[in-house]
């Protein structure tokens, strides 16, 4: 028996629309995140929040808020000294403002959790988590002091390691 | 003589008022009003707002003045950073040169390029509020 996508829908309801959207983070070579945001400004986020990949995979950030621009900003001294909440080894990456329908891409190889930020809207709690492969044993996420100096609204925001593992894309709440 | 002091300040002040007023009445105002796309990396007419321009010493606060794409003033924009509305801070004095103000808009902004921190936007409109669609998109 096939099933259209239709009928999955109906017939699994949300978690069949979790599963196919997940399938296709992992089927793809490029997952896309949306920046987003309301009309007057009043709340801003990142599309989905969380997502699992698979080493060599591209992820590419869009700015969809007609109102508003964005970064997308990994955590990491070289980038204003923030705290380093991304594997040693991988290059930290800054897309610096992307106006609306603006892109910017960045290709993952080494395994680990990244965590990036936008830039005016870190206080906002505007961040994202991105996990490559697995999370590593005894990585940044253990280590004391990885919170740094971080925004309370920033640290609420992140989804959490297992919450990532288990439904591969994570959407803001 | 006090009094036709006064009556001189006062006139002064009030064709003050009104230049100012007149002179911002169209786009672009005169420096020290800069375009705040070109300050800051932001779309050129925002939604909502319109076209944007301030005067880069009075950053965070404003005012912004925001022209529909016929260049009319539409409102004047205060942007106070949550962080400072404390005991030990005040905003005084703010420049008000855009004239009659029909209506109040106060609300949350979570942050952009050149006020990059949540705060609130006070809006004097200037026009009615059914003409706020000149600027809604």
């Amino acid at each position: 028996m096939t099933l259209t996508r239709r009928e999955i829908l109906g017939a699994g309801g949300g978690f069949a629309a979790l599963a196919l959207s997940s399938l296709a983070v992992w089927a793809g070579d490029i997952v896309d995140i949306a920046m987003k945001g309301r009309v007057d400004g009043s709340h801003v986020w990142f599309d989905p929040i969380g997502v699992l990949i698979k080493p060599g995979q591209t992820v590419r950030w869009t700015n969809l808020n007609p109102g508003n621009s964005h970064t997308t900003t990994a955590y990491s001294p070289k980038n204003f000294g923030r705290p380093l909440r991304m594997p040693k080894a991988a290059r930290p990456w800054a897309s610096d403002y992307l106006l609306p329908n603006e892109t910017f891409s960045v290709a993952f190889t080494e395994q680990g959790v990244y965590d990036y930020f936008c830039i005016p809207h870190e206080h906002a709690g505007m961040v994202g988590r991105i996990i490559v492969g697995e999370p590593v044993t005894n990585g940044w996420t253990q280590l004391d002091g990885a919170n740094g100096d971080l925004p309370e609204e920033a640290l609420k925001a992140f989804p959490t390691v297992e919450e990532i593992m288990a439904k591969l894309i994570v959407p803001p709440a | 003589m006090k009094k036709l002091a006064l009556a001189v300040a006062v006139t002064m002040a009030s064709s003050f008022c009104a230049m100012a007023a007149s002179d911002v009445a169209k786009s672009p105002p005169p420096a020290p009003y800069e375009q705040v796309s070109k300050l800051v990396k932001l779309p050129d007419f925002l939604p909502g707002m319109g076209q944007l321009f301030v005067d880069p010493a009075t950053l965070p606060a404003g005012p912004f003045l925001a022209y529909d794409h016929d260049g009319k003033l539409v409102s004047s924009i205060y942007m106070l950073p949550i962080k400072e509305l404390n005991p030990d801070k005040r905003f005084d004095n703010l420049a008000a040169p855009g004239g009659n103000v029909d209506h109040v808009d106060v609300y949350y902004n979570a942050g952009h390029p050149g006020v990059p921190e949540p705060h609130v936007h006070v809006v004097l409109w200037h026009v009615s509020a059914t003409d706020e669609a000149r600027v809604a998109k």
